[in-house]
């Protein structure tokens, strides 16, 4: 890795690490805008987690060591697959290839702890949160690597950074229409892992309904400031890796990529927030349906795309 | 080689050893695991001097009495690599059992037991070492009889001979029907039963047969394994048997299936597509409807045997990879697809080891084999709990641990497959993909669940305790779960170890070493963020730290129950509830049978509901098959009276049969060497060229 790289890197990386709060913040400011109300202000998540990591914390009795590995676990693998993310220039700071399978992983990881910490209190409430979680991350997870294996072949590449590269450009002109449906099916998976309308409401006021927030009513002060923060750094990874399926560049200089990246995830905040207020959340019995739906989708990609590629 | 005679004949006094001191059973106790520890040891040390590449392949020969066959060891990289694993493991059942068996003497033959580990662990050294047909069955039948005697030791509980039982017919019904055939073919094929001349037996133009060879093989060698649908004695033997018995049964005999189905593949020619797909498929099915079963148990060490044939799944995903592979000359699969299996093969034995183990050591503290009984021993045996989170990472495929790095090279390997210029590689890549996706999500749930309902929580039955794990039985987890970290941290130089095993598998004139640097160098990439991982984790712990100011105190209160001020720990999450949503979603596959008792009335008095997941294979398959032959079999009853004279009758009978059929054969039986006579010289001549130059090369 050259020098300039490197010195590249550091403000990027800067940046991934500040950006996840704001893109909450997006989000709860759009769904302000449809309600006709003025919101909290735009650096209310950041204000939170200093106040949460400057909290003192309460355990369960029940609890063992799992209950405080649980938020650490699910941030340190959060924050080594954002390694492996190209979010605002088309570079990741790492890469090899089979990393796209890293992170995949990574991200489960992070999903195993949360959903153990969840069981650890031994309430009944988060066991069915943890429940939920890990019967749609579940289901989820087929979508997901159909569309990577899709990235994968339109870009002939097996490296995250390279595979939504600008060697997607040329995929989409020759199977524009697999693209198309990759880019749905990782949509669905994006709302799904990170727990928004239609799978799961963030701002719910029912235990019985939450799936995320119901996993971590234990969890509080710094632990609470990790949960926020690292299901922020999900929104922002998986959103990175949809925006740069969905709107390959084609080897631009780094002052109109960087920006223009920021400009579409604040876009795609945008979109999200916009779902959240445009529909209610899918009963339970449903979202298994649109999860398999995302599957077929990736399916049909990856189907279209072999018979693409054969001609 | 002189080192594996040596740990055959350790092995051997350590059986003899036990047997005679069992008057007094600490001494036979420490002599027989002293000497499967010794064993193990040296054949660890041999595996790895081979695998390292500084000891080439040799064989040792020594006289024989039999008529047939030859006493010939042999040991190459494929070989090496499963005494890898069998070393690995024994040696740490065996100092396992020091503390397992030490508290039930004087109530058990506990003599007895540790002889047939002795045992066991020879005759797994004999297979994999061995060179002839005649001594591979000597070694294949003795593990198998062993591995019956251990799985049927408590043998005073019906559902204990029932799996024994079952574990037996199965296991010889594989034998007679795919292992058997196989090496006679072979033996036919080339007149010989060492194994040195059964490569290119068959002609790579005759695929058809080669084919037929090979499928038999996977029949024979998947019953061993537990591929589906000859799984069934799986969740019935290893829940019964003495938890060290399971873990070594799971960990590594099932693993010597593979061994036979690895060796077949380096005999035969390259197969074409269409067997590999079928492979491929097979392995899907298994992997997928293993998991699925495994969800629905109760019973965490049946929950565990079902994860063992998914986990077989996914080694048999790697060779119909790799089979791909030589079958279209890309010799990047054939090095991702087998060396992922072979490095699964390893990894699923250390974990696997160390989770019925782990399992074992709960059984044996609460004498409760029902997760739903369970609850909270994290608190009462933090270490083995410990060990156990641990473990359970590992078969999820959960990154800094080894369970990645295997699936790691599969997953790539598959990926390089999907984008071949070839619709039936990529499309079966594809499937594969998917499937190995869902795997890990399922395994996820299913594991999550295990160690949440086990171990976390409060005590779901208050009749039920745990105490402290003694300190050998740790031990012996310890250096399973050391494997499992040291697999991760140095993923690279395994890699390269992999390549003396991949050159006896793959296909001559494919030299695997070639396109080496440039597959594994993904894995030290692994390592590294691995690594990173570890230390994003100890830095977030060190931010946290300083965050906790002596001010903030750290509270400790009960679980918040939602406003309810006196929970109980009745009102938990049990497992079957926790994946309720998952199994409904596969209900098609699955087929959960549902026995409700409504209730009745305005004061309902009986109200029941019971679940119950039956193996499709069983309900589906054998039950009607067996109860047809028996069946048929009941129609020869009128021929037993019981009268001696009568069967004197059938004897001469048969005899008279005989005679006639020998008798209306004999002309041809005469004519045939001259008309055949040429044919015949031909065929004869080859072996006993070969077997000329074999005896010269010494």
């Amino acid at each position: 890795m050259s020098v300039t790289r490197v010195i590249a890197a550091i403000p990027e990386a800067a940046a991934v690490i500040a950006l996840p709060p704001l893109l909450l913040s997006i989000v709860v400011k759009t769904k302000a805008w449809f309600a006709g109300r003025v919101g909290p202000p735009w650096l209310q998540p950041y204000l939170d987690l200093y106040k949460l990591m400057n909290k003192g914390v309460v355990y369960s009795k029940t609890t063992t060591w799992v209950f405080r590995a649980g938020p650490i676990v699910n941030l340190a693998a959060l924050l080594t697959a954002a390694t492996l993310v190209p979010v605002l220039s088309s570079g990741s700071l790492f890469g090899f290839a089979g990393d796209v399978i890293l992170v995949a992983y990574l991200f489960a990881l992070g999903r195993m702890f949360t959903v153990l910490a969840a069981l650890d209190t031994g309430s009944s409430f988060e066991g069915m949160g943890a429940s939920r979680e890990v019967t749609f991350g579940t289901m989820s997870e087929p979508a997901l690597f159909l569309s990577l294996i899709v990235l994968a072949i339109g870009s002939k590449s097996l490296q995250l950074s390279e595979m939504v590269g600008s060697q997607l450009f040329a995929a989409w002109g020759t199977v524009g229409p697999a693209m198309l449906l990759v880019v749905g099916a990782l949509l669905i998976v994006l709302l799904t892992e990170t727990c928004r309308v239609p799978v799961d409401d963030p701002a719910t006021h029912l235990e019985l309904t939450m799936i995320h927030e119901v996993m971590v009513l234990d969890h509080s002060g710094p632990d609470f400031a990790y949960i926020t923060y690292g299901a922020a750094l999900k929104f922002l990874l998986l959103g990175s890796i949809l925006l740069h399926a969905a709107f390959p560049h084609p080897g631009w200089p780094l002052w109109i990529d960087a920006p223009l990246r920021l400009i579409e995830l604040v876009g795609l905040a945008t979109v999200v927030g916009a779902i959240e207020c445009s529909m209610a959340r899918l009963r339970l019995n449903r979202v298994p349906l649109l999860l398999a739906g995302a599957t077929v989708l990736g399916a049909l990609a990856a189907v279209l795309t072999l018979t693409g590629s054969m001609r | 080689m002189i080192a594996v005679a040596l740990s055959l004949a350790i092995l051997g006094c350590g059986a003899l050893g036990s047997i005679v001191l069992a008057r007094r059973p600490h001494a036979a106790l420490f002599v027989s695991l002293a000497s499967i520890v010794l064993a193990g040891i040296i054949c660890c040390a041999t595996a790895v001097r081979t695998l390292l590449g500084a000891a080439s392949p040799e064989t040792l020969s020594v006289s024989w009495p039999l008529p047939i066959g030859s006493a010939t060891l042999a040991l190459d990289g494929l070989s090496a690599w499963f005494l890898l694993v069998i070393g690995a493991v024994s040696t740490a059942v065996a100092v396992y059992c020091w503390d397992y068996f030490r508290a039930s003497i004087g109530h058990e033959a506990i003599w007895a037991a540790t002889a047939l580990l002795n045992i066991l662990v020879a005759a797994m050294v004999l297979t994999v070492c061995a060179g002839d047909v005649v001594l591979f069955m000597v070694g294949w039948e003795l593990m198998s009889l062993s591995a019956f005697l251990l799985v049927g030791f408590h043998h005073r509980d019906a559902r204990t001979r029932h799996g024994a039982w079952m574990y037996l017919i199965a296991t010889h019904l594989g034998t007679a029907f795919g292992v058997l055939p196989v090496f006679g073919a072979f033996t036919a094929a080339t007149g010989s039963t060492a194994f040195a001349g059964f490569a290119g037996a068959f002609d790579p133009s005759r695929a058809a047969i080669g084919a037929i060879v090979f499928f038999l093989g996977l029949v024979g060698f998947g019953t061993k394994a537990g591929l589906m649908p000859m799984h069934v004695w799986l969740p019935e033997a290893h829940p019964v048997a003495p938890s060290p018995v399971s873990a070594l049964m799971s960990a590594v005999v099932i693993k010597m299936g593979v061994y036979g189905l690895l060796r077949l593949i380096t005999w035969l020619p390259p197969l074409s597509r269409a067997c590999a797909v079928a492979v491929v498929a097979i392995a899907v099915i298994t992997g997928v409807m293993a998991i699925l079963y495994a969800l629905a148990q109760r019973q965490y060490k049946r929950m565990l045997a079902y994860s063992s044939v998914e986990n077989i799944g996914i080694i048999i995903l790697g060779i119909g990879l790799g089979m791909l592979g030589r079958a279209t000359h890309q010799p990047i699969l054939t090095t991702l697809g087998f060396g992922g299996a072979l490095l699964h093969v390893l990894n699923h034995a250390l974990f696997k080891g160390l989770l019925f183990l782990s399992a074992g050591a709960v059984l044996r503290a609460t004498r409760v084999d029902n997760v739903e009984r369970l609850g909270g021993i994290a608190r009462s045996d933090p270490v083995n709990a410990g060990l156990f989170a641990l473990g359970c990472a590992a078969i999820c495929g959960l990154p800094p641990l080894n369970g990645f790095v295997g699936e790691f090279l599969i997953y790539a390997g598959l990926l390089h497959g999907a984008a071949l210029n070839s619709l039936l590689v990529a499309a079966s890549a594809l499937v594969g993909v998917a499937a190995l996706a869902l795997i890990g999500g399922l395994a996820l749930a299913g594991f999550s669940k295990l160690y949440g309902v086990m171990f976390l929580g409060e005590p779901r039955d208050a009749q039920v305790r745990a105490h402290a794990t003694p300190p050998f039985m740790l031990a012996g987890m310890a250096m399973l779960a050391l494997g499992c970290i040291a697999i991760a941290v140095g993923a690279r130089p395994l890699g390269g170890a992999l390549s003396v095993p991949l050159a006896v598998i793959a296909a001559p004139g494919l030299d695997p070493r070639a396109y080496f640097d440039a597959v594994l160098s993904p894995l030290a990439w692994v390592s590294i963020m691995s690594l990173l991982a570890l230390g994003a984790a100890g830095a977030l712990v060190a931010l946290r730290r300083r965050s906790d100011r002596p001010e903030l105190a750290v509270e400790r209160q009960s679980t918040w129950g939602c406003g309810y001020s006196a929970p109980t720990a009745r009102m938990q999450y049990t497992g079957s509830s926790y994946v309720w949503k998952l199994a409904q979603g596969f209900r098609s596959l699955l087929r959960p049978r549902r026995l409700v008792t409504q209730p009745e009335g305005v004061f309902a008095t009986q109200v029941s509901l019971k679940t119950e997941t039956a193996d499709a294979a069983i309900a589906l398959g054998y039950q009607p098959t067996f109860r047809a032959v028996a069946r048929v079999c009941e129609r020869l009853w009128p021929l037993q009276r019981g009268r001696i004279q009568q069967y004197l009758m059938y004897i001469v009978a048969t005899l008279l049969i005989v005679f006639a059929v020998e008798a209306w054969l004999a002309p041809f039986s005469n004519e045939s060497p001259s008309k055949v006579q040429p044919d015949t010289a031909l065929r004869s001549s080859a072996p006993e060229g070969s077997q000329s130059g074999g005896n010269r090369s010494p």
